[in-house]
């Protein structure tokens, strides 16, 4: 059973990989305990010795990076499905399309609130925690977290409109009356795309990086 | 005109002595083989170790037991040079048994009942063999060659020394091959020449001097040991205690407490300062470090809970520099800090550069230029139980630096995002649901 169990060569890698990096933390952490050494374990060194640049730039690349992958899940999730149905009911080709471009909306808002925060990033002239500054600092967590935001919304949001715009293309090609109906289900999926949009604007409103 | 050359006729006898003495202290470790076979038994002797040369003395006992007993005839084939090099070039060592110069020789020794041949026996005068070899038999050597010998009759009641000359060669005429081959040929006929009178014999083939020579360098002149790389350094100087009550209650050590106040730095660690002004109590301590100099160095240091951590950790809160009645003061409460209990440590506590003491912004304006630049530094103003050891030594340099972290964060998480893409793509795998190996294959219509 063991043996089937394993059969998968991805499996026993990504294993060997999870037991690896947790055994490594569970002995370091167990070494640094015994050896009261618990207080080298400073979380607030990390938060403020970690530039500001590093959690916008990441904020930034995830919002659009998460996106797309969104996007492009969703796409070629009902792609696939409106080329196979379209084989035999070539009529479908045409109002399919709307799905497609409920997916690739959501792309679209992961690129404009990549470029709308990556206009926030300002340079400022500080080195170390005082120097730099509250404000800098928050200014860095909440692009960082805009972009989490914005990036994982659409990244469901498009997974979720594409798998029901599948489900449509393939309905629609068995009766023709279903689409419209299925498409209020869409346009339900497609607004937590937008969800995300409005929340990484609130928290990115009050951004002043700089000096 | 003469004293400049007499000067140089001293250099070039300085360099001849020095070459002479380079030379000399060499050792050129000169040996012959010698084999030795009869047509009885000889004493067994122990073949010697590769590489070990056999000396005068060994072959001496040797030869006294082989020719202890009873009158021996010795045959002794005198090549003028010999050595063991001979045998590996023209011996046909390398599988090639055909071409070997030394059959005759090599069936003789094979053919006799023991032989005994030493590689390399400790060669120093020419001469040595075969005054040996008289002194054994009490008898002096008859020059013979193949052809006086079968005319000769032996007299078996006393012991013989028959000596054969066998030349080396010289390069001008024939090949060291034909040569030594020749002398193969002569080996030969002497010793059928003996079997054929029915002499018991013993044969003896060795050279006159070693044809080659490799000097040995010797190694130096010390002795070869190992011994420890590091040598003992210089003894480390104390840290600087501050006593209460008989034990330390505040120590300091740093490599160099350098200060600059215009510009040229003072190491303050190379002079003795008094301590009074010290205090050290359960929460504060401070210590005074003044200079004969003037300067005035103080470090305030405190200690408390601090609730979220629930442990007690202490602060360097500043340190003071005073010159005359200026004072300059600086800040290290932010960055300088350690548990209570231990001890904290820096490679490089300085007030210009990656700044830990940072100057205060009270500080009077003549002090701006004042810098302190401390190395190797090490402090504790608390838990000092009453050793004069530093407890542990918390460092200000933690195992990762913040680069790496932020290094380590950013390259992981698109190293899982990689990972992650890959396991999708490798798991995409084309439909074969409807595959039906019997039915009819796709055909594809070429017309619209």
């Amino acid at each position: 059973m063991l043996l089937e169990c394993m059969m998968n060569g991805h499996a026993i890698l990504y294993t060997g990989v999870t037991v690896a990096f947790w055994t490594t933390i569970l002995i370091v952490g167990t070494c640094y305990t015994i050896f009261d050494l618990g207080f080298r374990f400073d979380v607030a060194w990390f938060l403020t010795e970690t530039s500001p640049f590093m959690w916008a730039n990441l904020g930034i690349g995830l919002a659009i990076s998460l996106s797309v992958v969104g996007a492009a899940w969703g796409i070629y999730i009902t792609g696939s499905s409106i080329i196979g149905g379209g084989v035999k009911a070539p009529r479908i080709k045409t109002k399919n399309l709307v799905s497609i471009i409920f997916c690739e909306a959501v792309a679209i808002y992961g690129i404009i609130m990549a470029i709308v925060i990556s206009n926030m990033a300002e340079s400022f002239s500080g080195t170390t925690p005082e120097t730099i500054g509250a404000r800098n600092y928050q200014a860095g967590y909440s692009m960082f977290g805009a972009g989490l935001t914005v990036g994982f919304s659409n990244l469901f949001c498009g997974i979720c409109v594409g798998i029901v715009g599948s489900g449509a293309a393939l309905a629609d090609a068995q009766n023709g009356n279903l689409f419209v109906k299925i498409l209020i289900v869409e346009i339900f999926g497609s607004a937590i795309g937008l969800f995300g949009v409005i929340v990484a604007i609130l928290q990115t409103s009050k951004v002043k990086m700089g000096d | 005109m003469s004293v400049s050359g007499s000067s140089s006729k001293v250099r070039l006898m300085a360099m001849f002595v020095l070459l002479f003495a380079l030379f000399s202290s060499q050792s050129s470790a000169a040996q012959v083989p010698l084999l030795m076979w009869s047509s009885e038994g000889l004493p067994p002797l122990a073949s010697p170790a590769a590489g070990h040369i056999t000396s005068n003395d060994q072959l001496t006992a040797y030869l006294t037991s082989a020719f202890g007993s009873g009158p021996n005839t010795v045959l002794l084939f005198l090549q003028d040079k010999l050595s063991k090099e001979d045998f590996t070039l023209f011996g046909g060592v390398f599988g090639n048994k055909q071409d070997s110069a030394f059959q005759n020789l090599e069936a003789a020794l094979q053919a006799s009942p023991s032989s005994v041949s030493l590689p390399a026996l400790e060669w120093s005068d020419s001469s040595v063999m075969l005054a040996l070899l008289q002194e054994k038999l009490d008898v002096s050597p008859v020059l013979v060659d193949a052809d006086t010998l079968s005319h000769l009759s032996i007299n078996t009641s006393a012991s013989n020394l028959l000596l054969i000359n066998l030349p080396y060669c010289t390069g001008l005429e024939k090949s060291c091959k034909e040569v030594l081959h020749e002398n193969d040929g002569i080996i030969g006929e002497v010793l059928s020449i003996m079997k054929d009178k029915g002499v018991r014999f013993t044969a003896m083939y060795t050279g006159l001097q070693p044809s080659r020579v490799i000097p040995e360098r010797s190694m130096s002149q010390q002795a070869v040991g190992r011994s420890l790389l590091q040598a003992v350094g210089p003894t480390v100087k104390e840290p600087i205690m501050f006593n209460e009550t008989g034990n330390p209650c505040i120590m300091l050590w740093a490599h160099s407490l350098n200060i600059s106040l215009t510009g040229e730095w003072i190491d303050l660690a190379t002079q003795t300062p008094s301590l009074d002004g010290s205090i050290c109590n359960g929460s504060n301590s401070l210590l005074v470090l003044t200079y004969a100099s003037g300067y005035i160095l103080r470090f305030a240091m405190s200690q408390r809970l601090y609730k979220v951590s629930a442990r007690n950790w202490f602060t360097l809160d500043s340190v003071q520099l005073q010159l005359k009645n200026l004072t300059a003061s600086y800040i290290g409460r932010r960055n300088i800090y350690a548990p209570a209990e231990y001890s904290f440590h820096c490679q490089s506590v300085t007030s210009f550069r990656d700044t830990l003491l940072v100057p205060s912004s009270n500080n009077n304006k003549n002090t701006t230029q004042w810098k302190l630049n401390f190395f190797d530094f090490q402090i504790q103003g608390f838990g000092l139980a009453n050793g004069t050891n530093f407890s542990y030594a918390s460092d200000c340099a933690g195992f990762f630096t913040a680069g790496i972290w932020m290094g380590l964060i950013t390259s992981l998480l698109m190293l899982w995002i990689f990972v992650y893409g890959m396991h999708m793509i490798m798991q995409l795998n084309t439909m074969d649901r409807f595959d039906d190996p019997k039915g009819p294959s796709i055909s594809v219509p070429q017309t619209e």
